[in-house]
């Protein structure tokens, strides 16, 4: 408890280096910030001006400061493309970027692990063979070109689902598939993989012995110990899916965090790439953590 | 059985291997034999797979996509097969440094550590471009350290596990120096697991080029790149889905080759790497 705690706070700790690191990394860049709100036009006193009331002509350092004291408030700061305010904005992005990684974790879990318990189940049959060469394939390939396969596939030749943009849950399937494609992938060989390990533990041939039934054997007991270390990583995922889903929302026009953060670097929008770089890091330091965490318990040999 | 023979047995690494060959040999010869891959011809645009003297067809602006993709291959490579390599050196010593001398280094080493392992490879890509600016300079150095990194945690907890077994104890106690130690027990014993997991960073590193490059981060026209041609291709689809299929299927099989090469030498070298490998891997 005591670890976890200290680990907590290093984390904490953790968050408030990386907010630095990602303030300055974005400012370093000799690029010009005036083009993403003024018309190629503005003179130089114009941009100079502009600098100076976005607070930009400061030293980093005191840029950085002023940016904590207004964060503490509560104040995010505005786009500097259009002058919105980012926590109007951010709210949309967040609920949009929620939803998809959300109905995809739910997918890597609701796919991966039943697929990966017939594939151990039927062992060297063509049923596990397909499985598992379809995960190594599903490994393999990239989300962004699985995503334009599927789009050409589903919305362009058969007009069964929509190619890009939000609305009901039709528009929701394409891209939560591709971005939990290489998740269930991974999930299915590690459930696989864990279960023929348990299913050569003494204690499966113990309960064999005892008369206990396969079917018995293989849900109650191989699958429980197979499936705690898996949940308890389940963390992780969210680093992979936060990563993906910059490429993934891009290409489906999902108004989500991902989206925001690419066009904005794009634009060199500093307050937004800064906030929304922000969001995903403390997501995946809080998945890392939880892994970290879940992992020691699910495995009692490693407390210490 | 000597090790080469197992090896041949393998089937995942027999056909990782042949993949691998056949890449490398498009990637080097490739740009050779079809000539610029920045001749445009705009009259002869969108040619499909087949025609005489464009062997893949050509793109939007006329230009050869067999010399395009050849070249493309050459330059992932590089990029990936470099940046692994720097990769597994520099993280490799990171980690037995941490993991053997333990203490306060090892806490300053995993402090770092955790830190960048919260910015998931695309996040760091994507903001040193918007801190140096797009091209393959940033995709370079945002693989190279986050690779480092994951490659050092690994070793880390191995080293850790190994200080800790009967025989480095023993040697210890028979007065055996650092060097010797290290050397003779511990590296020995990182070097498959190091092997194995650069196989998967390679893999790791294709992909991230080809995404940044995809979203218009990466390498920047004229340069080609495959994540790059994918891109241009998507509006044609309809017209000659060549464009974007060629480049994507030249990216999966590059993944594909080096995951099986991966599989492969990890059942060869070590059965029991399965779960560690499958833990690091989940970035």
């Amino acid at each position: 408890m005591k670890a976890v705690f200290r680990r907590t706070l290093t984390m904490l700790l953790l968050l408030l280096v990386s907010s630095f690191a990602v303030f300055a990394a974005i400012r370093l860049s000799g690029g010009d910030v005036t083009a993403a709100r003024l018309p190629a036009s503005a003179s130089a006193a114009d941009r100079a001006l502009f600098r100076q009331q976005v607070g930009l002509d400061k030293p980093i350092i005191n840029q950085y400061f002023t940016y904590l004291r207004k964060l503490a408030t509560g104040d995010l700061g505005n786009s500097l493309t259009n002058n919105a305010k980012l926590s109007t904005l951010a709210t949309e992005k967040i609920r949009n970027s929620l939803i998809l990684g959300g109905s995809s974790m739910v997918v890597i879990f609701a796919l991966g692990i039943p697929l990966g318990m017939l594939a151990a189940m039927r062992r060297n049959s063509w049923l596990d063979t397909g499985i598992t060469s379809i995960s190594v394939a599903g490994m393999a390939i990239p989300n962004f070109w699985l995503a334009l396969i599927s789009i050409y596939v589903f919305s362009t030749l058969l007009g069964w689902l929509p190619s890009a943009g939000q609305g009901g849950i039709r528009y929701l399937i394409l891209p939560t598939l591709v971005l939990s494609a290489e998740g269930i992938a991974l999930t299915v060989r590690m459930t696989r993989s864990a279960m023929l390990e348990n299913l050569g533990q003494d204690f499966v041939r113990t309960l064999r012995a005892a008369g206990v039934s396969e079917r018995r054997i293989h849900f109650k007991h191989v699958l429980r110990s197979s499936l705690m270390p898996l949940i308890s990583l389940a963390g992780l995922r969210i680093g992979q899916i936060a990563g993906y889903a910059l490429v993934v929302e891009t290409i489906f026009g999902w108004a989500g965090v991902g989206q925001a953060l690419v066009n904005a670097v794009l634009r060199r929008d500093y307050p937004v790439v800064q906030l929304f770089s922000l969001l995903l890091v403390v997501l995946v330091t809080f998945g890392n953590l939880m892994a970290t965490v879940g992992y020691t318990v699910a495995n009692p040999r490693l407390r210490k | 059985m000597t090790l080469f023979r197992r090896a041949r047995r393998n089937k995942q690494l027999v056909v990782g291997v042949i993949l691998a060959v056949v890449i490398a040999v498009l990637g080097i010869v490739g740009p050779w034999i079809f000539g610029a891959y920045d001749k445009q011809d705009l009259l002869s645009g969108h040619k499909s797979v087949g025609t005489p003297g464009n062997f893949f067809g050509t793109d939007a602006l006329g230009r050869d996509l067999a010399a395009r993709a050849t070249y493309g291959i050459r330059i992932s490579l590089i990029v990936a097969i470099s940046v692994t390599a720097l990769a597994v050196v520099l993280g490799m010593g990171i980690g037995l440094v941490a993991g053997y001398v333990k203490g306060r280094v090892d806490g300053v080493i995993s402090l770092v550590i955790d830190f960048v392992w919260g910015f998931p490879l695309i996040l760091v890509a994507v903001l040193a471009a918007a801190s140096i600016g797009s091209g393959l300079l940033p995709v370079i150095l945002a693989v190279g350290l986050v690779n480092t990194v994951a490659i050092a945690r690994v070793v880390r907890g191995e080293v850790l596990g190994l200080t800790e077994k009967d025989f480095v104890v023993a040697a210890h106690a028979g007065g055996y120096s650092t060097s010797h130690i290290l050397l003779r027990h511990i590296i020995p014993n990182v070097i498959p697991v190091a092997l194995v997991l650069s196989s998967y960073y390679v893999a790791v590193a294709i992909i991230a080029e080809a995404s940044l490059s995809f979203v218009g981060l990466g390498a920047q026209p004229p340069t080609p790149s495959l994540g790059q041609m994918v891109s241009d291709g998507r509006n044609f689809l309809r017209l000659n889905h060549w464009e974007s299929t060629i480049p994507g299927v030249l990216i999966f099989v590059m993944v594909l080759s080096v995951s099986l090469i991966g599989d492969g030498l990890r059942d060869l070298l070590d059965p029991r790497l399965r779960t560690a490998v499958e833990r690091a891997s989940a970035k």
